[in-house]
């Protein structure tokens, strides 16, 4: 399953990740453009007004029927970022050629698919996105903007985030704010659609069976021209600088959410990353991690406590949920597992589960085919030429005192509360 | 005794032995670098209404607590230490009919599969930890009450059920967990946690004989046949309630249509082949591709995604229809004549065609990752069916019986809605 790289067309790259492991196959198109308040939402529209309609399917219905028969192909689309960049990426998931009829496959289908996705919307007879189908996205957006309400603990990451990383790109939402979704008119989504295609450079990934000859075939007789030169990757990774930054919100829920964002200069790029990545589990990043067993299990906190380390952007967040009068408490507790780290009391035990834990969740990434391309496709937008191997070796050669080191890289740089407001009852 | 199983069209095999302790083991070699185990026993939210004489209530939200509770072991520390020493990923589910305790592994199988079987049969329970756990389970409680998607659904299922305890919620209450001891536990456990009424199941790069050898070593070698007690109460045909709403956190009025389906099949054959139906039948009418999604979406009616499933077990099944509208009783109204209208005119064999090319090709597709083998190889085990039947189930499906079971099963007086408005 070593990946192979393949140039497709003047600007495309394609990363063929052999394997006969699956019953089914996958190809996924994949660009990166700088993370602006300006395009961010235009770009999300893009994709959304994709699945609305193309020149060949002009319809969704049209479009999913299209699907249904190409044996339940499935075509999902993901907005996120990387770094200070808007990684957005369309994969289809489709059954392999050995089980469909004829023998022949379903890859040049769905080559031919991924490219109307992204190159034939459906115009107007002035080339223009349809009126009709632009107003439904709107509305379907602002819809999206005003549901982040209905997840507490997201919402909290998120305003978490917005108070980490205020004034940079990264505190950007992907999808935009409400008050600019009515600026979004046919007009201005064709020009955005025309400089994208003059922006992006795309990057395949194909992991299956059929030989990489063929697939660089069929990628090339529909993307040769499409795309321009990469964007350069940009992500700005640093240390908080100054005192911790306090938020707090009131929301009508019974469980407090809170959230602790912590900031280090070490990236994906840095030496320190892999002993960063085994920091984070130690930490908070599964049931046998600090949080996991002091905060949640034996102080019996919370439900939930966790950790996430974000490696492209040197960002760690660690939430868990409360009740109210617990807040305090449970922040000192949070504050007090990673100071543990920091000062080194980390158990051998701690250590090599660490170790074991993250090695095999790499491990696992072959055995599923999203997972594979994830992993190449956010390293090959970063630049990072690293596979799974050597990225796996090098977390379990990390030592005790590398994570004693990396964090010492990691400052408090928020601290966000929503308030749940409804009433307490029950066990107090 | 030992039975095998295979698949042509799959290229793939299975192997079960009935242990001589009670537990039936089911072994799908799958050369996959994760392997998946699961020790799952048939105690559910829904048996949290009696004990092993059938009489005395225990607790709302046992099974459940039991299921976080059997972790800890007696010199204070956690099965979660332990898997995590072998590097494997272990969690643990209660449905309404099921506890499932699993691991994930690249590593070390047999450590990791022995602590499962050693910590699901080794109960320990005590005043401290059951205090601490109900601190624990009380803030899990007050994070779904926040859910305003769980709220909808037990809501959806009050208004289905006069008294069967499916509409229960699965972790129960703050009022119902303080009540449990563990005296309680042990007592549940006792009644529930015997090997006749539990399954072992591993997918992944391992032999039927290397892990029949590892159950040896961990499970009793034999133990007393005792029957499992079964929740019985009478449940009318009709629902308990039309309407129900409430309000909660969300910024547009969610909505499930709930369909209580009372004609369970007595034959696990015949339920699988109704579950068949009714996945084909549901793909038809509800997906993506369909004349009413496409009629709600394009008119702005509902937000994008209408998720539909059909839930069958040997003594609940409804049918579940859930989206987000700003007028949910429109889209109630929409959806009701459609159906009516499908009644009427009758189903398009076409669509029928497609709709079992979904689902043969989600079947195939469900075989790429040994966690969805072990998990849907549990549902069938639970019915004592072969999982490869499927396949053959759906291609011997008659368009008949789908265009039967829409007029059985989609009767409108069997019918309520829940709808989660946004507070004020």
């Amino acid at each position: 399953m070593k990946p192979q790289y393949f140039s497709i067309g003047r600007y495309g790259r394609l990363i063929y990740i052999p394997t006969d492991r699956f019953k089914s196959e996958l190809l996924s198109l994949s660009f990166v453009v700088p993370l602006t308040a300006d395009t961010a939402q235009k770009n999300a529209m893009l994709i959304a007004l994709s699945r609305r309609g193309t020149v060949s399917y002009p319809t969704q219905t049209a479009l999913n029927r299209h699907l249904d028969g190409l044996y339940s192909t499935a075509i999902s689309t993901s907005n996120r970022r990387l770094g200070e960049m808007q990684q957005i990426t369309m994969t289809a998931d489709f059954l392999g050629a050995r089980f469909v009829g004829g023998g022949r496959g379903l890859l040049p289908e769905v080559v031919s698919l991924l490219h109307e996705l992204l190159c034939c919307p459906l115009t107007d007879g002035e080339g223009c996105y349809q009126a009709a189908y632009v107003a439904g996205e709107k509305q379907v957006l602002r819809d999206a903007i005003r549901a982040a309400i209905n997840n507490p603990r997201g919402y909290a990451l998120t305003k978490a985030r917005e108070l980490l990383c205020a004034g940079e790109p990264y505190a950007l939402s992907l999808i935009g704010e409400e008050k600019t979704v009515n600026a979004l008119t046919p007009a201005a989504l064709t020009a955005r659609h025309r400089a994208l295609l003059s922006e992006i450079a795309p990057l395949f990934c194909y992991v299956g069976a059929t030989p990489p000859e063929a697939v660089c075939a069929l990628l090339e007789s529909r993307f040769a021209t499409v795309g321009a030169p990469a964007a350069s990757f940009v992500t700005d990774v640093k240390a908080h600088e100054g005192a911790t930054r306090y938020g707090e919100e009131e929301m009508p829920i019974s469980q407090g959410k809170l959230v602790l964002g912590f900031r280090t200069d070490v990236g994906a790029t840095h030496s320190l990353a892999p002993a960063t990545v085994l920091l984070n589990e130690i930490y908070g990043g599964s049931p046998a991690s600090k949080l996991f067993m002091n905060v949640r299990e034996k102080l019996g906190l919370c439900y939930h406590c966790s950790s996430a380390y974000q490696m492209q952007k040197g960002i760690m967040m660690a939430n868990c949920g409360i009740k109210l009068s617990n807040r305090s408490v449970a922040e000192e507790a949070m504050q007090g597992e990673f100071e543990a780290v920091r000062r080194g009391h980390i158990s051998k035990t701690e250590m090599e589960a660490a170790a074991l834990s993250t090695v095999s969740a790499y491990r696992s990434a072959f055995d599923n085919p999203a997972a594979l391309a994830r992993f190449y496709i956010a390293r090959a937008h970063a630049g990072v030429d690293e596979g799974i191997e050597q990225w796996r070796e090098r977390l379990a050669a990390v030592t005790r005192e590398q994570v004693v080191e990396a964090a010492q890289h990691f400052t408090l740089g928020a601290v966000f509360f929503l308030k749940g407001t409804d009433t307490e009852e029950g066990l107090e | 005794m030992i039975e095998n199983f295979s698949s042509a069209l799959l290229g793939e095999r299975y192997t079960v032995k009935h242990h001589e302790s009670g537990v039936d083991i089911y072994v799908f070699p799958k050369k996959m670098t994760t392997a998946y185990a699961l020790f799952a026993t048939n105690f559910g939210a829904v048996d949290s209404a009696l004990d092993e004489r059938g009489q005395q209530p225990l607790p709302h939200g046992i099974a459940h607590f039991l299921e976080h509770k059997l972790f800890a072991a007696p010199d204070g520390s956690d099965a979660f230490e332990r898997f995590s020493e072998y590097g494997a990923d272990a969690n643990a589910y209660t449905s309404h009919t099921r506890t499932v305790y699993l691991f994930s592994t690249t590593d070390r199988f047999a450590d990791s599969f022995g602590e499962l079987i050693d910590f699901v049969t080794h109960p320990y329970f005590t005043d401290e930890n059951v205090a601490r756990e109900q601190g624990i389970i009380a803030e899990e409680i007050r994070m779904c009450r926040d859910n305003p998607y769980d709220a909808c659904y037990y809501n959806m299922l009050g208004g289905l059920y006069h008294n069967h305890s499916v509409k229960i919620d699965i972790c129960g209450s703050l009022e119902s967990i303080a009540t449990i001891t563990p005296a309680v536990l042990y007592r549940a456990y006792e009644a529930f946690y015997h090997p006749c009424n539990m399954v072992l199941i591993v997918c992944g790069d391992v032999t039927p004989e290397e892990v029949f050898a590892l159950a040896d070593e961990h499970l009793p070698r034999s133990a007393p046949k005792r029957e499992t007690p079964r929740y019985t109460v009478a449940e009318p045909r009709t629902v308990h309630a039309a309407r129900v709403t409430g309000t909660g956190q969300v910024a547009k009025p969610l909505f499930m249509i709930g369909v209580k389906d009372p004609d369970i099949p007595d034959e696990p054959r015949a339920r699988l082949y109704k579950d068949a139906a009714m996945a084909v039948l549901g793909e038809m009418l509800f997906s993506e591709s369909g004349e009413l999604y496409s009629a709600l979406f394009d008119e702005g009616l509902i937000s994008p995604g209408l998720s539909a499933e059909y839930a069958l077990t040997r003594d609940f099944a409804f049918y579940q229809l859930a989206g987000e509208a700003d007028q949910p009783e429109t889209v109630f109204g929409r959806v009701m004549n459609y159906l009516a209208a499908c009644r009427e005119k009758g189903l398009s064999r076409e669509d029928f065609e497609r709709a079992r090319r979904v689902e043969y090709a989600e079947f195939i597709k469900s075989f790429d990752s040994t966690e969805e083998i072990a998990n849907t190889l549990l549902s069938f085990a639970v019915e004592g069916v072969d999982i490869f039947s499927y396949a053959d189930v759906l291609q011997g499906l008659r368009f008949e019986d789908v265009e039967r079971f829409l007029r059985e099963v989609f009767d409108p007086s069997h019918v309520t809605l829940s709808v989660i408005y946004p507070k004020e």
